[in-house]
């Protein structure tokens, strides 16, 4: 009887223990910011876990622990210093704002003696200490012996014989494997298998007796653990991304978690391994650096001197985007006859094409609204078992939506033939791939490569079939539509009371409810590539790192339906019966606009369509003249040529240059920034205050786009400044793992963010490293009023992840966010 | 046409590469002009003349053209392979010309593939011991500069260290088999030599001699494909950009397979190392298609199936089947360098991969019926061909290799939920997979059988190794099969992570060449790469190599 109340009380102990530790690991693990896989590869802001700290603080920490930069190299400076970018009058005021007293030429004076300041991590793990002692580099082993496990247990498809069980928990999964993989034993560590059986079964227990044995008290352990972390940094973000999943949908979280104790098993492992006197004696003052890190006066210097010269180089930045607006001609506009309305994708790509359209026709007036078109649904491809979601990743789902054929027969027969299609690539593929049986394969059908390897290499087939039209007729892929009609067989489609919600929400939005034109494009974005493992990243964010294709189908087709209409009346919203909402995909790196439902279009408007088929092809061509100025395109070429040929090339590792160069977010009507050229660099949101009832509108602006936006900008920004840790470094060496993510060369962390490829173009960077200027055109107390409410987007603003500045109704830029709700006036 | 005019033209093309690679000393840099327009020029020669002198040669047969001990050999080998280089030339350096655009230091590369090219042109066109050695070697260490071609990054050090110390033996191996060779028959020329053999054959009195220079081409060309236990540094070898892969694995490690064919009139003469090339590259074809399975990253498990397949050729020539190790060899040459160079399109594959899956079903009757269906199909087929396989061991071999992939095909399809159109979609390709071997097989034997030895007659001890192999083959492919979800059987998993780990051969390869000591990579014997400007990768993240260098210093 004692004995079981016994027993009772230890495991209430082992419980509260265990609850206690799950929070100091959960604490370091929420610095880690997720990372998607490849077929749906998303921008995510890197800091994210570290936005409720000032930009500056984060940078110390992620410099002390990880020895991460968020500045760029001192020469990066030093040049636009010689320039005449960076001007002593924007390091003045910089100097000014971080509330350094140091005159301005004692500052200049400093930079040129900076080299002697160590800016190095400060923070060393078991695997560093020893790896200095020993003048071995455990830390590269961990490193890669950890990434070999993830790769088997994250593995989406590669290897055909998993070695993992990933019905275990991550830390039981790893466990078994470390009992029975020999390579750290046959490198050198001596008893290491014994060491991790020796760890309890329970990653909590286990994370906690390790630091208890490794004398890590929970202060040092903030820095040592996120440190850690940031040592396998990739894997890491993966997991987070799981546990983002899992929360997003109401369930728990716990993988990173898993994975940390992992990473401490490994330190545990290492430390019984190699330890002697000698190094228990150093790693003893490894954790005394835990704890007063702050204390280096040099490092801290140095550090904080970086920063005053990235903060003068935002005031420059943010001066040349002030500017466009200055300059701005302020001429009376002839009313003019609108024949076309076009919804574009808030992303910086569309301003070009955008710019172009109404150059060419002045019968189109563009809109901006993020390009899943307020319909998140869960897209179901035809034929596909599983649906994806097509919309931002902050948000659910909404409705299910499967594709459909404009014939019902056709669609039935091309569902059967895409099965087959899939099948017998399963059966070919058993048969190439298996063991043994891959050399009855390639002598006989070998020699077909060779055919191959030419029409690849000139871009007359492509490597592999585009997934879009993986097992479909040409014919056939050209009539895919969605089907939104409810239905509770497939338990799909959206019920007509939703359809008329969302009609309106969406509507509303985009400040766009009455005044409708004829035609109406919804245009959707998405990219054209060829064997390019990052292509996702080029398509729609806030669709979910999709086209936006199916997101425009869906919008044109609850918005054409007449019931809908019918609905819309009792909201206000009149739709005349003339308009037709076209479905359309803007492809970013062709620049050609393909329309989806033309037969929708009424008799007597045809002609006005052909009419806008022809604007569109134009616009095309003068977007692509454009681009190509920025493109590295070999001087004697035809670059409308070399344009499209990006588009088909197997070996293009820069086929459009996607977001680089964003630095400034426009909320304001068109009309005000139809005459600036923003060099496609600037995300354009139409917002219209005056509509805009208890500025609700704005309060989603703020809280999504705006959000996305300065996530995509810190994603530019951070791959930029630091591609080794938050970038995903060259693509010539990328070798895709798990089906999910690449690492370069042969072994070594998944890597997160951008490649060098994707910001630089071999000469100069395309992507500058500036904070986002998020320009609103508001009024003041509204956007303070929004600010107050919600925490994180306040943490943006008030700790310089993003510049916020205020549009006077004139559409001259008046107000700078000066934080705390303060905002300063913009001579 | 005159055949010195043939020789001429034929060496217009390793001449065009290495006049590629001088004008890269001159472009070493980003956008190098002039060396891209000479290399797609020097490829664009190499193509031509394969074409041409691959017709001259049908018409005319052997031709043979040398100065000074380093002749060049044209027969139908040598042009078979030159032309198979000419075209994975133009490919990968087409590839390469955009891939690495931007790059601060293109044109170097492009210089260094420019002459790896070359040297691997002069290797397949050697026709005395002299020019062999020389090729063998400037192959050798024209990839080895490729490999380090970031030599800032430490696996590249690592990876390269270790396929240096491999090929630096292989290279003392081929050399001796040299000395010998010249040593027995007094003469560097190849053909005086196949001669010299036939006449030894003839009196029936193989010299010990020649028996040791066999075992040395056997010994060199393992080590150059990455036979088991020697394949360490193949599987790490991707720190170089993947038009660099490509060329490795559809070119360079075709070197070994290909020294011995072209050496295959010693080994019809020799006794003893045939047994060593049957079973070391027998194991490597399992071993490596097993490891395969097991791999995560794309471009990995592409390097071990490369393995596999050297070890299949290698095993195949073992068995004097020629011929078909010719075959095997090409295909593969094309079919990986495809399979590299799309290796980023994997992601597409997966993305379009969603579409339900069948599933088998696991009848004993359908396995058996595909089974019976493959055998059908194979037999139906030799005897259409008219083959004689009851005393053909080497074609016993293939053939069984040839019906157990037939019948994975027919058995996925028929033992499966899948519908009939998927049964006889299986069925037509299936037998389309039948035609094209045969059809294939006897077009090469056709085309090499004039410069081969005459088949010598299996031995009792090759019958026993071939079917233990072949035991072996088809219990890994039954137990595929019978049984396709085993693998997730717990009592395999311990098995599954040793392959997975390569046995842990690379392990301790790694631990004896000190891969994990700091400062490995800054000791580089490549003097050439540590006076070299910076590179690309090095110039962005300068300040990030300073630390990445304090880190371990530290």
């Amino acid at each position: 009887m004692t004995q079981s109340i016994e027993k009772v009380h230890k495991m209430a102990k082992n419980a509260k223990g265990n609850q206690a530790i799950a929070e100091i690991l959960r604490k370091a693990c929420k610095k880690i910011a997720p990372v998607w896989p490849l077929e749906n590869f998303v921008a995510v802001n890197p800091y994210l876990g570290l936005a409720d700290r000032k930009f500056d603080q984060a940078a110390k920490e992620l410099a002390a622990a990880g020895g991460v930069q968020m500045t760029m190299p001192l020469s990066f400076y030093i040049t636009k210093i010689e320039e005449g970018i960076l001007t002593s009058d924007h390091l003045a005021t910089a100097l000014k704002k971080k509330g350094s007293k140091m005159p301005l030429g004692d500052f200049m004076e400093t930079l040129n003696k900076m080299e002697v300041f160590p800016t190095a991590l400060l923070i060393n793990t078991v695997a560093d200490t020893l790896s200095e002692a020993t003048g071995k580099d455990w830390g590269r082993l961990m490193l890669n012996r950890v990434s070999a496990w993830a790769a088997a247990y994250f593995d989406g498809g590669q290897a055909a014989w998993n070695t993992s069980e990933t019905s275990k928990g991550p830390f039981a999964d790893w466990k078994e494997e470390a009992s029975i993989d020999r390579t750290p034993e046959l490198s050198g560590l001596k008893g290491f298998r014994a060491c991790i059986k020796s760890l309890p079964e329970n990653h909590l227990e286990a994370a906690d007796f390790v630091l208890k044995e490794l004398g890590v008290s929970d202060v040092a352990s903030e820095m040592y653990l996120h440190g850690l972390l940031l040592r396998v940094g990739g894997w890491a973000a993966f997991a987070a991304r799981i546990d983002w999943d899992n929360e997003l949908y109401g369930k728990k979280d716990g993988v990173l978690i898993e994975f940390l104790s992992i990473l401490l098993a490994w330190e545990y492992a290492l430390h019984q391994t190699l330890s002697t006197e000698k190094t228990s004696f150093k790693w003893k003052s490894s954790i005394a650096q835990m704890m007063d890190w702050k204390s280096k006066e040099s490092w801290n210097l140095s550090i904080q001197h970086k920063l005053i010269l990235q903060e003068a180089f935002d005031n420059a930045m943010q001066e040349q985007v002030i500017a466009k607006f200055k300059t701005l001609k302020k001429k009376a506009r002839k009313p003019k006859k609108i024949s076309t309305q076009a919804i574009f994708c808030i992303d910086v790509r569309s301003e070009v094409y955008r710019r172009n359209l109404e150059m060419v026709d002045n019968g189109v007036e563009t809109f901006g609204f993020a390009g899943f078109f307020a319909f998140p649904i869960n897209f179901t491809p035809l034929g596909h078992s599983e649906g994806e979601a097509n919309c931002p990743v902050l948000l659910k789902t909404g409705p299910n939506i499967h594709e459909s054929l404009l014939n019902k027969d056709d669609e039935v027969k091309a569902i059967q033939a895409r099965k087959l299609n899939r099948q017998i690539r399963q059966v070919w593929k058993s048969f190439r791939s298996g063991a043994i049986t891959c050399f009855s394969f390639v002598s006989p059908i070998g020699l077909s490569y060779l055919p191959k390897l030419f029409s690849d290499s000139f871009g007359l087939t492509r490597p592999v079939a585009h997934p879009n039209d993986a097992g479909l007729s040409q014919k056939l892929a050209k009539d895919k539509r969605v089907s939104i009609t409810s239905s509770a067989d497939t338990a799909s489609g959206i019920p007509l009371a939703q359809q008329i919600t969302m009609a309106k929400n969406a509507l509303n939005a985009m400040s766009l409810t009455d005044d409708f034109a004829d035609l109406i494009l919804v245009v959707g974005h998405g990219s054209s590539t060829v064997n390019n493992p990052h292509a996702t990243g080029y398509d729609c964010g806030a669709c979910g790192g999709h086209t936006g294709e199916a997101n425009a189908k869906v919008a044109a087709a609850v918005l054409n339906n007449k019931d809908v209409r019918a609905g819309l009346q009792a909201e206000n919203i009149f739709i005349p019966i003339e308009t037709t909402f076209l479905a359309c995909l803007h492809d970013t790196t062709t620049d050609e606009v393909t329309i989806y439902n033309e037969e929708d279009v009424p008799e007597s408007r045809k002609a006005a369509l052909e009419h806008l088929k022809d604007s569109l092809v134009l616009a095309g061509k003068g977007a692509r003249t454009e681009r190509a100025l920025r493109m590295p395109i070999e001087a004697g070429t035809d670059s409308e040529k070399s344009l499209i040929f990006r588009s088909k090339d197997w070996s293009e590792t820069r086929p459009e240059w996607g977001l680089a160069g964003c630095d400034a977010f426009v909320v304001a009507p068109r009309e005000i920034t139809q005459d600036i050229d923003f060099g496609g660099k600037s995300f354009l949101h139409s917002y219209e205050h005056s509509k805009d009832q208890n500025y609700a509108v704005l309060e989603l602006i703020m809280t999504a786009p705006m959000v996305v936006t300065s996530w995509i900008s810190l994603q530019y920004f951070a791959s930029t400044v630091d591609n080794r840790v938050f970038g995903s470094g060259n693509k010539t060496l990328h070798n895709v793992t798990s089906g999910i993510g690449v690492f370069e060369g042969g072994s070594g962390d998944l890597r997160v963010g951008l490649p060098l490829q994707a910001i630089h173009d071999g000469e100069i960077y395309q992507h500058n490293p500036v904070r986002l200027n998020v320009i609103l055109r508001a009024p003041l107390e509204a956007m303070n009023t929004i600010l107050d409410k919600h925490e994180g987007v306040r943490n943006l603003c008030d700790n310089g992840w993003l510049n916020l500045l205020h549009m006077d109704d004139e559409g001259n830029i008046a107000h700078r966010y000066a934080g705390n709700l303060l905002w300063e006036a913009i001579k | 046409m005159n055949s010195v005019l043939i020789a001429l033209l034929v060496l217009s093309a390793p001449l065009a590469f290495i006049c590629t690679a001088f004008i890269s000393w001159y472009q070493p840099g980003l956008r190098p002009k002039l060396v891209k327009t000479f290399g797609n020029i020097s490829s664009l020669i190499s193509i031509v003349a394969a074409a041409i002198s691959g017709f001259f040669i049908a018409q005319n047969g052997l031709q043979e053209f040398g100065v000074f001990g380093l002749g060049i050999r044209l027969d139908a080998l040598s042009m078979i392979m030159f032309g198979m280089i000419a075209l994975i030339g133009f490919i990968v350096l087409r590839f390469s010309i955009n891939y690495l655009d931007g790059d601060e230091r293109q044109g170097r590369f492009l210089g260094r593939m420019a002459f790896t090219l070359a040297a691997v042109q002069l290797l397949v066109l050697s026709g005395t011991l002299g020019l062999l050695l020389l090729s063998w070697v400037m192959a050798s260490s024209g990839l080895h500069r490729l490999l380090i071609f970031y030599r800032e990054r430490i696996a590249a050090q690592v990876a390269a260290r270790k396929k240096f110390i491999i090929a630096r033996i292989g290279d003392f191996f081929l050399l001796t088999a040299a000395a010998l060779l010249y040593q027995e028959f007094g003469t560097g020329n190849l053909e005086l030599i196949f001669q010299g053999i036939q006449n030894q054959m003839a009196v029936s009195a193989i010299s010990t001699q020649l028996e040791i220079a066999a075992l040395c081409v056997a010994l060199a060309a393992m080590l150059k494909s990455a036979q088991f236990p020697t394949h360490g540094w193949l599987p790490e070898v991707m720190e170089s950009p993947t038009p660099v892969s490509a060329l490795l694995h559809a070119g360079l490690l075709n070197a070994g397979p290909f020294l011995l064919i072209r050496f295959a009139h010693i080994f019809e003469a020799t006794t003893y190392v045939s047994y060593l090339v049957v079973i070391i590259g027998g194991f490597t074809a399992l071993f490596g298609s097993v490891v395969f399975l097991t791999q995560t990253s794309i471009k990995t498990s592409l390097a071990y199936s490369s393995i596999a397949h050297m070890g299949f050729s290698l095993m195949v020539s073992g068995l004097g089947a020629f011929p078909a190790a010719l075959l095997h060899l090409v295909a593969h040459s094309f079919y990986k360098a495809h399979a590299f160079l799309s290796s980023g399109s994997i992601v597409e594959v997966k993305r379009a991969s969603k579409v339900e899956r069948v599933l088998r079903t696991g009848n004993p009757l359908r396995i058996a019926l595909g089974l019976i269906l493959a055998l059908a199909v194979y037999l139906g087929f030799a005897r259409i061909w008219g083959m004689d396989l009851e005393n053909n061991l080497p074609l016993i071999a293939i053939g069984a290799v040839i019906v157990m992939g037939l019948s994975t095909l027919f058995i996925a399809a028929i033992d499966s939920n899948g519908s009939v159109k998927l049964m006889l979609r299986a069925a037509f390709m299936a037998i389309a997979v039948a035609t094209a071997f045969f059809t294939l097989e006897s077009g090469m034997h056709h085309i090499l059988e004039a410069g081969l030895p005459a088949p010598k007659m299996q031995t009792v001890g090759m019958k026993v190794v071939v079917a233990l192999l072949l035991s072996a083959f088809s219990g890994v492919v039954f137990i595929q099969l019978l049984a396709p979800k085993w693998a997730e059987k717990s009592q395999y998993r311990a098995l599954a992570i040793h392959l997975k780990n390569g046995l842990y051969i690379n392990v301790l390869f790694d631990r004896w060449i000190g891969a994990l000591r700091i400062g490995l990579a800054s000791k580089s014997f490549d003097k050439e790469a540590l006076t070299e400007g910076t590179s690309y990768q090095e110039q962005n993240g300068a300040e990030d190599l300073e630390y990445v260098e304090e880190l371990i210093a530290k």
